[in-house]
C-alpha cells in the first residue's frame, strides 16, 4: 500500500495525495469539470459515501441484508444473475483516463453541440417526467381510438350511460291504418339513425318501439295508448336503467355532442322548474289550496329537492308535450303509469281528450295532488324545440321555437303530419345539424371552396359586364 | 486495506442511509402507524356520519300516537248520538295511547256528492294533522268499538299477524270477480287493510298506513270523475273499481275476515254477523231511511258497551 490515507490540511480539501486531487485542465480551481465529478467531487468523498458506492457496485451492502424484505432479496438476486453491460467499457480500460487531460467530449465548444448535450442531459434527468407524459398521451389516444371510451361512458359507475334508455316510437300510425310511402320510410330511417348514433356515442340504451296500430289498442277506448305500456315494458327490459326518455318519431337530435348528463341531469335543479306558474299555458291553479292536504302537496315546489323529481315534461303553447319527456324508475312512476289509463276516466273523457295520454296526464296533474310534488317541467327549448310551423298561431316564440344561434338540443316536428311537409322539415334540419356540427377541417375546406366560388362568381360577373360594355 | 481514521462526519446525512435502503424495521413502523391512522380516520368518519344521520333524520317526536281513529260526522244525527260515538272512540284511544280525529263532513268540498265521500279527504286530513303516526283507522259514524281491549297495531297490523290473517288468492269482489288478491304478499308491504261483506268490499272500517302510497290511493279514490260517474254505491264502488283495475293498489291491499274489524249487526246474515267479543260492530245501512233508526239500533249495543266499561271487564 503505497498510498496511506492522511487527512487533508484543509477542511474539505480532499485527498492529500497528488494522484487523487483534481487537477484542472484549464488551470482553474473550479471542481465542476468532468474529471473531478467522476470521483464524486473532491468535497463529498467521505468514508460512508465511498463505502456506499462500493456496496452499490459489489452487490450486497454490508448492512441491512438480513432483514431485507422478500422483494428486496429476490430482486437483487435476480438482477445479479442478469448479464451486465457497461456502456463505458471501452472508456474504462481501453482508454484510461489520462491525468490532466480531462475527458474528450463530442462537439465540444460549438454552441450547437452544447445545446445538444444540454438537451440530452435534460432529457436524461427528466426521464421519469417524459415517460409519464408519454404514457398519458398514449393512454388518451388509446382511450379514444379503442372502444374503451364507449365502455367508460356506458358503465354505470363512470359515465352512467347505461342508466339512460332512449325509447323511440317508430312506425307511428303504420300497420293496419294506412299505407306508408317512400317519404315516410325515409323519415323513419333518418330518425332512427339519428337516435342510434346518439345512443351509441354516449352509451345509452336505445329501444325502438313498433307503434303500428295493433288490434289491442284499436278498441275505441284505448286508441294509441301504447306509450304507457311501452314505458312499462322498457322498464322491465332494462332493470338497471334509471331514466327513460320517450321520443316521438318526428324528432331530430340537433346537437349529438350534448350528453344528457351534462345537458340536463348534472344540474337537474337549475335545468327544470317545479312551479308551473313560471310557464302555465293551461292556467292550472297551483299550488293546491285544499285545507286537508299535507304541506308538501300544498307547496308550489314540492320538497324542492331534485331527488324527488320522477317525471320531466316540457310545455308547449298548448300545455304538456309528451313528444319528448323523461320518467324515472320509482314506485311513484309505477303508480302514475298504472293510474294513467283508467276506463272510468276514459269513458267519460275520450271525446274531449284529443291528445289521449297527454290530456290524461294534464287532467291527473290538475286533479290529483299526489302527482305535483314529483313532477318537474323543463323549458321547452332545452328538450323539445319546435320548428316555426308548430305552435305558429302567435308567431315566433323564443320559449318554443328552435333558434340556430343557441344550438338547441332537439327539434320536434310536432304535428307535421297534419298539413305540413314532414320529410322536408326533417331533411332541412338534418342538413342544418350536419352543417353546425362540422369538424374544424371540414369547416376550413368549406370556407376555402366558398371563397373560391365567390371569387369565380365575381370574376364572371365582371367579365360579363365588360362584355356588355363592349 | 486498512484505514487509519474513521470517516469524517458531515452535517448532511449521507445518501446511503436515507435514500437507498431504509431499514425494514423503520418501514414496518411507518406502515403500522399509517394503518393505525387510517383506522382512526375511518372510525371518526363513521361516527360523524352516524351523528349526522341521527341529527337530521325525521324522527317522530315524543308522544306521537301510533294509531289515529278517524270518524267523519255529518249533520244528520243528533248531537247526543254523535257525542256517544265520540265517547266510544275516545275511550278506546285512551286505553292504548292512540289519538282520535273527528272532522265534520262540511269541512270538505264534496261539490254536491253524497256525504259518504267525506271519509277520503278526512283520512288525508288526518295524515296531515298527525304526520308521524303510522296507522290511520277509519270507522264509520254508525259503528261502535265493542271490544276496546284489542290494540289495533298488535291485533291486526303487526306484519306477522297480518300475514296469518290476510286472505290470499281470493276474489276481490264477491262472489266471482276475476281479479284476485295476490298470493305472495308480505305483511310489512301492506298499506291498506279492508274486509269484504256479502256484496263486495266494505269501506265502513279500514286501516291505512302512512306513506306516499296512501296519498296516491286517497287522491285516486277521490278523483272528481269517479265522483261524477254515478257509481251505484258511490265511494264503495269507486273503491272496488280502482282495486280491480290498478295493480299498484291491489298489491298493497290485504283483505281480512270481516269480523276482525267490521262485524255487522246481528240481523245481517252470513259470516260477518256480530258475535260478542268482536272488535267492532257496524250498522252499515241504518241511515238509509233517516237518522232516527240508527240511534235506535245502536242504543242496546251502546248500553252493553257502557256496562262493560263500568265493570272494567275489558281492562
Amino acid at each position: 500500500m503505497s498510498l496511506s490515507r492522511s487527512p487533508s490540511p484543509h477542511i474539505g480539501g480532499g485527498w492529500s495525495s497528488p494522484g487523487l486531487t483534481s487537477p484542472s485542465p484549464h488551470g482553474t480551481s473550479t471542481p465542476t469539470n468532468a474529471y473531478s465529478s467522476m470521483n464524486g467531487g473532491s468535497n463529498t468523498v467521505t468514508w460512508a459515501s465511498a463505502k456506499a458506492r462500493s456496496a452499490q457496485v459489489n452487490g450486497y451492502p454490508s448492512f441491512s441484508t438480513k432483514n431485507s424484505g422478500f422483494f428486496g432479496r429476490h430482486f437483487r438476486s435476480l438482477s445479479q444473475s442478469l448479464p451486465k453491460w457497461n456502456a463505458g467499457a471501452s472508456r474504462s480500460y481501453a482508454e484510461k483516463e489520462k491525468l490532466g487531460r480531462g475527458r474528450w467530449y463530442p462537439n465540444r465548444g460549438s454552441t450547437l453541440g452544447n445545446l445538444r448535450t444540454f438537451i440530452g442531459r435534460l432529457l436524461r434527468r427528466s426521464k421519469i417526467r417524459a415517460m409519464l407524459l408519454l404514457t398519458i398521451v398514449l393512454g388518451l389516444l388509446l382511450f379514444y381510438l379503442t372502444p374503451l371510451h364507449h365502455w367508460y361512458r356506458r358503465s354505470a359507475f363512470f359515465g352512467g350511460g347505461s342508466k339512460f334508455v332512449v325509447i323511440l316510437g317508430a312506425n307511428q300510425g303504420g300497420g293496419v291504418m294506412e299505407w306508408k310511402g317512400a317519404r315516410e320510410w325515409a323519415i323513419e330511417r333518418d330518425s332512427v339513425r339519428n337516435k342510434r348514433e346518439y345512443a351509441r356515442r354516449w352509451g345509452y340504451e336505445l329501444e325502438i318501439v313498433d307503434m303500428s296500430t295493433k288490434k289491442r289498442y284499436a278498441h275505441e277506448w284505448r286508441e294509441s295508448w301504447e306509450k304507457v305500456d311501452t314505458l312499462r315494458n322498457a322498464m322491465r327490459k332494462y332493470p338497471k336503467a334509471e331514466w327513460f326518455w320517450w321520443l316521438d318519431l318526428h324528432t331530430l337530435i340537433m346537437e349529438p355532442s350534448y350528453s344528457l348528463q351534462s345537458h340536463i341531469f348534472n344540474q337537474l335543479a337549475t335545468n327544470t322548474y317545479r312551479d308551473i306558474n313560471i310557464y302555465n299555458p293551461l292556467n292550472i291553479s297551483h299550488p293546491p289550496t285544499e285545507s286537508y292536504l299535507d304541506p308538501e302537496s300544498l307547496s308550489a315546489v314540492g320538497d324542492g329537492k331534485p331527488e324527488s323529481i320522477d317525471i320531466i315534461v316540457p310545455q308547449d303553447c298548448g300545455g304538456f308535450n309528451l313528444g319528448s319527456f323523461f320518467v324515472r324508475r320509482s314506485p311513484w312512476t309505477d303508480r302514475l303509469l298504472d293510474i294513467w289509463w283508467d276506463p272510468v276516466l276514459y269513458e267519460q273523457k275520450h271525446m274531449e281528450w284529443e291528445h289521449k295520454e297527454q290530456d290524461a296526464l294534464e287532467y291527473l296533474y290538475a286533479n290529483h295532488p299526489w302527482i305535483r310534488p314529483h313532477t318537474a317541467f323543463i323549458p321547452q327549448r332545452k328538450l323539445n324545440s319546435f320548428p316555426p310551423g308548430a305552435c305558429s298561431d302567435n308567431g315566433e316564440d323564443s320559449r318554443i321555437h328552435y333558434a340556430e344561434k343557441d344550438r338547441d338540443f332537439l327539434v320536434n316536428m310536432a304535428g307535421c303530419e297534419w298539413g305540413r311537409d314532414c320529410w322536408g322539415e326533417m331533411y332541412s334540419y338534418r342538413q342544418l345539424s350536419n352543417k353546425l356540427n362540422r369538424s374544424g377541417w371540414e369547416k376550413f375546406k368549406d370556407s376555402v371552396s366558398e371563397t373560391y366560388k365567390k371569387l369565380r362568381a365575381t370574376k364572371k360577373t365582371k367579365q360579363t359586364e365588360e362584355k356588355k360594355k363592349d | 486495506m486498512q484505514f487509519a481514521l474513521p470517516p469524517r462526519k458531515f452535517s448532511h446525512p449521507s445518501f446511503s442511509e436515507s435514500k437507498f435502503s431504509p431499514s425494514s424495521s423503520l418501514r414496518r413502523r411507518r406502515l403500522q402507524s399509517g394503518a393505525i391512522l387510517a383506522c382512526a380516520a375511518i372510525t371518526v368518519l363513521f361516527l360523524l356520519t352516524r351523528i349526522y344521520s341521527f341529527i337530521f333524520t325525521d324522527r317522530p317526536p315524543a308522544g306521537t300516537p301510533k294509531v289515529v281513529v278517524v270518524t267523519a260526522f255529518d249533520a244528520v244525527h243528533t248531537p247526543v248520538y254523535t257525542e256517544k260515538i265520540k265517547e266510544n272512540r275516545r275511550d278506546y284511544a285512551s286505553r292504548h295511547g292512540y289519538a282520535t280525529f273527528f272532522p265534520k263532513v262540511t269541512d270538505y268540498d264534496l261539490s254536491g256528492h253524497p256525504s259518504s265521500w267525506a271519509k277520503v279527504p278526512a283520512m288525508r286530513h288526518a295524515m296531515t294533522k298527525f304526520p308521524y303516526t303510522t296507522y290511520f283507522f277509519y270507522l264509520d259514524q254508525n259503528a261502535l268499538i265493542m271490544n276496546p281491549s284489542l290494540a289495533l297495531d298488535d291485533h291486526i297490523m303487526s306484519p306477522k299477524r297480518l300475514e296469518s290473517l290476510m286472505l290470499r288468492d281470493t276474489p276481490v269482489v264477491l262472489p266471482d270477480s276475476v281479479i284476485k288478491t295476490f298470493s305472495h304478499l308480505k305483511g310489512d308491504r301492506i298499506d291498506l287493510v279492508l274486509a269484504q261483506d256479502n256484496s263486495g268490499i266494505a269501506q265502513g272500517s279500514f286501516v291505512l298506513r302512512r306513506g306516499e302510497w296512501a296519498k296516491y290511493f286517497l287522491d285516486s279514490w277521490f278523483d272528481p270523475l269517479y265522483r261524477n260517474y254515478n257509481f251505484q254505491k258511490n265511494e264503495g264502488h269507486a273503491l272496488e273499481h280502482i282495486v280491480q283495475w290498478h295493480a299498484t293498489i291491489l298489491a298493497k291491499l290485504a283483505l281480512v275476515p270481516q269480523r276482525l274489524l267490521n262485524s255487522y249487526n246481528a240481523d245481517a246474515s252470513g259470516a260477518g254477523a256480530y258475535k260478542p267479543g268482536d272488535f267492532v260492530i257496524n250498522f252499515p245501512n241504518c241511515d238509509m231511511d233517516g237518522g232516527k233508526s240508527c240511534e235506535e239500533e245502536l242504543e242496546p249495543y251502546f248500553i252493553e258497551w257502557r256496562t262493560q266499561k263500568a265493570q272494567h271487564k275489558y281492562t
